[in-house]
């Protein structure tokens, strides 16, 4: 579509202008991981020009609960993945390839589990988590993870299953292969674009979930990044430079992340979604 | 098996306990019933934090939705420009709840950065306190969501608005549409099954909100921000009262699931018709 010049550039300098408004907040947040306490409460929009210090991303990296919470967000969220995402690709594969009233009955009930609030089940998961001595385990929080986010993994997985020629299966069993080997040599290759999305998007939730690990692994028994922040900010109340530098180690491997794999975010998190 | 055990169990639990007395210090567990149920219709608080989730899930649902998509329709261009732009929308998305909570935190007290600025600005007038009053409370909550999730809603819209032909719009340009009988005619009818899922996603992140009423306003000021959520989380955790929480949290899922329900029901037709 044409439009007038005149309308072209009004609109892109319209568009800067509310794009700077919101964006506000992240320059915000940005500016004052590199000044001084003193300087953030004085001038909390200024750029850090003659006070440009790392002293605060340096000090937050020394606190423990940062060091601890960094690795211990490390292993829960790749510890859910590497069961989240086999499990819920061979449900796809079953919900979506078996043609039978279990299969259909089975994805309703997958599909019911997306709009499940976690506050709902905490509290029997904590119950169920303690009488298998989990509790308070990574562990627990890991089985926790993997099994609140099966039907996201689901439902993009066995989106993608339906533009996989079911010739593939048949070309397979043909040859004597079983399903199983089936999935696993032909279609779970084929499914790279989907599980690479399905990764990214689970990642992102894990690693910023908030209330699991709060309640799961217990504060007194370990933090993620999460609850690391807000016991560092909230309780400890540190250094007001030093919070800002908190907050950017926490959002530096999300932020890295999704720069370069934001396609995958987008088709990821919009998935089932521009399908319908 | 897992989301059985994990997902699946628990719910049927959460029914199960929701008519015990269930207490983690307690040692003795009785059947009470619909005792909960009916604790619950005159418990002040919870009534309190049904209406506070009420309102911010409309608001939640309404606002990203609509400047959702106006940022869509304003940033839909191809050019280099308008794709940076669009990145800065998503940003917020990647970011935790947490990071979110604390940065408006700094932004909204009252020796926050809003009211540092507006005094340099001159509008010292325009100073407050934006997490002092129930409503101002409130309406910080729901900027704070509506910043985190329009970018979301706007990718979504993007996406939807990719999909229509250009030469659609051209033949209604040749015909005489344009302007907002443009978007009334042909966009609005075609964006419909984005309207759908942005709907029911922000329906359900209305009712789950915890991270934002948690650190920002603990549920204050006295309780205005108090939302279902965070209601199930201190009965449950703080106060230890397992089964008044999970009568709590069957009434979440109830209306959850219902809402969702209802609302896919309608835009889905919606969507046939067009």
């Amino acid at each position: 579509m044409t439009s007038p010049l005149w309308i072209g550039r009004y609109r892109s300098a319209f568009a800067v202008v509310v794009s700077a408004i919101f964006a506000a907040p992240l320059y915000l947040a940005l500016v004052n991981v590199f000044k001084p306490a003193d300087a953030i409460r004085a001038h909390p929009l200024a750029l850090p020009l003659h006070d440009f210090t790392t002293a605060n991303v340096a000090g937050a990296a020394q606190l423990s609960l940062v060091q601890h919470g960094l690795k211990t967000s490390l292993i829960i969220t790749v510890g859910s993945l590497l069961l989240m995402v086999p499990l819920s690709a061979m449900a796809a594969y079953y919900v979506s390839r078996w043609d039978s009233k279990v299969a259909r009955l089975l994805m309703l009930f997958f599909l019911f589990g997306l709009m499940l609030p976690p506050q709902v089940v905490l509290i029997p998961t904590t119950v169920i988590l303690r009488h298998l001595h989990l509790m308070f385990t990574y562990w627990g929080v890991i089985l926790n993870f993997a099994a609140y986010y099966l039907p996201f993994g689901v439902f993009v997985f066995s989106g993608f299953l339906r533009s996989v020629s079911r010739e593939l299966d048949e070309a397979g069993a043909i040859d004597g292969a079983s399903s199983l080997k089936i999935f696993w040599r032909i279609i779970f290759p084929l499914m790279r674009p989907a599980t690479a999305s399905v990764i990214v998007v689970t990642a992102l939730w894990t690693w910023n979930d908030f209330l699991s690990p709060l309640i799961i692994l217990g504060a007194a028994h370990g933090v993620t990044i999460t609850t690391g922040i807000y016991l560092a900010i909230g309780t400890y109340s540190i250094d007001y430079g030093q919070e800002f530098g908190v907050m950017f180690l926490a959002s530096l491997p999300v932020l890295a992340l999704f720069l370069f794999l934001q396609r995958y975010f987008v088709s990821g998190l919009t998935g089932g979604a521009t399908k319908g | 098996m897992l989301y059985v055990a994990l997902v699946f169990l628990p719910l049927v639990l959460a029914l199960s306990y929701s008519l015990t007395n269930k207490n983690l210090l307690s040692p003795q567990t009785a059947y009470v019933g619909f005792g909960n149920y009916r604790e619950l219709l005159s418990d002040t608080v919870f009534k309190q934090a049904v209406k506070v989730t009420a309102i911010m899930t409309a608001l939640i649902v309404v606002l990203p939705n609509a400047l959702g998509l106006g940022i869509a329709l304003m940033l839909r261009s191809e050019t280099r420009l308008f794709a940076v732009l669009r990145t800065i929308f998503f940003v917020p998305i990647v970011l935790a709840g947490v990071v979110v909570s604390f940065i408006w935190q700094a932004m909204l007290t009252d020796s926050g950065v809003i009211n540092s600025v507006l005094g340099t600005a001159g509008l010292g007038a325009l100073q407050q306190g934006w997490l002092d009053t129930p409503n101002h409370a409130i309406g910080s909550i729901v900027a704070v969501a509506t910043w985190q999730y329009v970018g979301f809603c706007a990718v979504v819209y993007l996406a939807a608005l990719k999909a229509i032909p250009d030469e659609l719009l051209e033949a209604a340009q040749v015909d005489g549409c344009v302007g907002f009988a443009r978007f009334r005619r042909i966009i609005w009818p075609l964006v419909a099954p984005a309207v759908t899922i942005n709907t029911v996603l922000l329906l359900i992140t209305g009712f789950k909100l915890f991270d934002y009423v948690k650190i920002i306003t603990n549920g204050g000021p006295g309780g205005a921000t108090n939302n279902m959520a965070l209601n199930i989380y201190s009965v449950g955790f703080t106060q230890n009262a397992f089964g008044l929480a999970s009568a709590q949290a069957v009434v979440l899922f109830a209306i959850v699931a219902g809402l969702s329900t209802v609302a896919v029901l309608l835009l889905r037709r919606r969507e046939v018709e067009v």
